[in-house]
């Protein structure tokens, strides 16, 4: 158990170090020197040398060529990608455009996406879960084909029409709701956009769970000592289909933070999906490397943490 | 003559049928499968055609006949420009399926030789390639997208020669983001698929003989695990088609130049309380028929090639 958790803790710091590795080489190295779009030509050199200085981007890449391997002295870290390394870990680099510290900038805006993706993910599972459940308890019936048909009809429309479509009847039943945050009202909309987009994707995959776990043994040996159907599908059926379930579940928690992009771009939410697409477009480096990695790494640690509590409550995943 | 083979030629009285063959039977038998196909063959030759049937329409300019609504001579209407909509939406279907077919044909081989790779040799070729594939799955697929698009925005490849990509502006730059950021699920199926077809006898037998690994690799390892690649192609068109959807929305997908069903989107979501409904209307249709096709044959598709998958 011990050397389980070990090797899971080993995988998810490699993993953590190999996003930093990557942020590093798609930002720092691929995307280049950007300093004349923040600093005016007309300043003169010296304001370019200053401001790649207190970026620290005047530094030599991995490298320092004055201390080569020289692990003992201070110069050897004062390479740009140590200083990545540190930034990444302490979410303490400063934005480009404004200058403030990414972790203030995240915790100010952190808040307008989990209002919006909270809600939307644990109303989204449980009408999912619902609906699944109903579904293969009536699997082969009517109801089943219909339910199963509307679910692929409805994944297979563009999120983006949803957006649309529904804002449009928004607008036509009251129109201040349609767009910002200026009422609390305006949540409701995204959120129910959000619930209705995904609940499609999750019942097809849900219900696919759920029959193959009827189709197992221990589900016969049930019904054929005589627990009534009911009895078997939550008690026996819905336990053990909580695994594959809980992870699709944890494994979208990343997007809790990040919020949904799309949903907060459209709606004008003035969460982090907004702020990692207007730090695109203004080449806001630190905020789109800290960004990415800060999914990263929640992504990575969230699923070490599943896989260690499947580990502690079902004793035949350690086995694998 | 056809009907002459039969008789004269001896056969034995159950001839074994190879997976494919099986498959193929399995998949013209499925009437929905056919229709599908149908679909996605309409698509591809409309792709095909389209930018030969309507080889002027960027430059179609008709200001005298704005945002017109569908009528005899614009079956669909027109845009903002003046120009038709049925011949956008037709246009788009080519930078649909040229992203989703780039794409694919990146990622699948891709994946589907390092997931081999990794799943044969073991030891630390496979530790390296489950690493550089659990760091990229970490990253959640848009943001994934987004930052390979934004890294390489002013990257031009091959610059002044026939072979120009332009990353930051063309559509090479969508499929090539695309195609590198998804041969993730196709490595795992097939590393997986791959260390149980490793311990089957007749690789053992291949590596009695003296075959070198390399070759058991390509010619008999790979093969059995093509399956894989070709279910993994059909599910990743989908996916493709979407992505591009939402960069272009984004303003990170084809330039404004190209003719694309999400741009077509993005320029018309405020057009809806106007009451101008056409052009997002042509979009969302091409979108949904297209992707219902797709998803459909490529569970069909599964289940005819994948006998074990297939669900109650």
């Amino acid at each position: 158990m011990l050397i389980f958790v070990l090797r899971r803790l080993v995988q998810a710091v490699f993993t953590i170090f190999g996003v930093m590795l990557l942020t590093f080489l798609l930002f720092r190295v691929i995307a280049g020197d950007i300093s004349a779009r923040y600093v005016n030509q007309k300043l003169g050199q010296e304001a370019r040398i200053a401001w790649l200085e207190r970026h620290r981007m005047d530094l030599p890449m991995v490298v320092n060529p004055d201390a080569p391997w020289q692990v003992w002295r201070r110069d050897f870290w004062n390479t740009q990608f140590f200083w990545h390394l540190r930034e990444s870990a302490t979410f303490e680099s400063r934005s480009f455009k404004t200058e403030q510290r990414l972790l203030d900038i995240i915790a100010q805006k952190a808040r307008f996406s989990l209002s919006l993706t909270v809600p939307a993910m644990a109303m989204g599972w449980a009408l999912a879960l619902l609906i699944a459940s109903l579904v293969a308890y009536f699997r082969g019936t009517w109801l089943d084909h219909v339910v199963t048909f509307v679910a692929v009809l409805g994944m297979c429309i563009p999120y983006l029409a949803y957006m649309i479509g529904v804002q449009w009847l928004m607008f036509q039943i009251r129109p201040t709701a349609a767009w910002g945050l200026r009422h609390h009202f305006n949540i409701y909309l995204p959120v129910a956009i959000s619930v209705i987009a995904g609940v499609g994707a999750s019942v097809r995959f849900y219900r696919t769970v759920i029959l193959d776990e009827t189709n197992r043994d221990y589900v016969r040996t049930a019904l054929a000592k005589g627990v009534p159907l009911p009895g078997v599908l939550f008690k026996h059926v819905l336990r053990n289909c909580m695994l594959p379930i809980l992870t699709s579940v944890v494994t979208a928690i990343p997007f809790l933070i990040m919020g949904s992009l799309l949903l907060e771009q459209f709606f004008g939410i003035p969460g982090l999906g907004p702020l990692l697409l207007s730090s695109i477009s203004d080449r806001d480096i630190p905020i789109v490397t800290g960004l990415t990695f800060l999914t990263a790494a929640l992504y990575t640690l969230l699923l070490l943490l599943t896989d260690i509590l499947y580990a502690v409550f079902d004793p035949r995943i350690r086995l694998r | 003559m056809a009907a002459n083979v039969d008789t004269t030629v001896a056969r034995p009285a159950k001839a074994g049928r190879s997976l494919w063959a099986d498959a193929r039977r399995r998949l013209v038998r499925d009437k929905p499968a056919m229709v599908c196909l149908v679909i996605i063959l309409v698509y591809a030759a409309v792709a095909i055609a389209s930018p030969h049937l309507f080889p002027n329409w960027a430059d179609s300019y008709d200001y005298d006949d704005i945002n017109r609504a569908p009528s005899a001579a614009h079956p669909l209407g027109t845009d903002e420009f003046g120009r038709s909509v049925l011949q956008k939406t037709l246009l788009g279907a080519t930078t649909s399926m040229t992203v989703g077919l780039m794409a694919n044909v990146i990622a699948v081989p891709l994946g589907m030789v390092l997931g081999a790779i990794a799943g044969y040799y073991g030891g630390w070729l496979d530790d390296a390639i489950v690493w550089l594939y659990t760091t990229l799955a970490s990253i959640p697929g848009i943001i994934r997208l987004i930052a390979i698009k934004f890294a390489f925005q002013d990257t031009v490849l091959f610059a002044r020669t026939p072979f120009e990509m332009d990353l930051g502006r063309g559509m090479s730059g969508v499929y090539l983001a695309l195609g590198v950021m998804s041969w993730v699920g196709t490595c795992r199926l097939v590393r997986a698929e791959t260390m149980k077809t490793r311990e089957l006898d007749y690789v053992l037998a291949a590596r009695a003989v003296g075959t070198r690994g390399i070759v058991i690799l390509f010619r008999h390892v790979i093969p059995n695990v093509l399956h894989i690649g070709i279910i993994q192609f059909s599910l990743g068109f989908v996916g493709a088609i979407t992505a591009e959807v939402i960069l272009s929305y984004l303003g990170l997908g084809v330039g404004a130049g190209v003719p694309s069903w999400g741009s077509m989107i993005d320029a018309a979501r405020m057009d809806l309380v106007v009451g101008r409904w056409w052009e997002i209307a042509s979009a969302v249709g091409a979108i949904f028929f297209i992707v219902l096709a797709m998803n459909l044959f490529g569970d069909r598709l599964r289940d005819a090639l994948d006998p074990r998958l297939r669900t109650a």
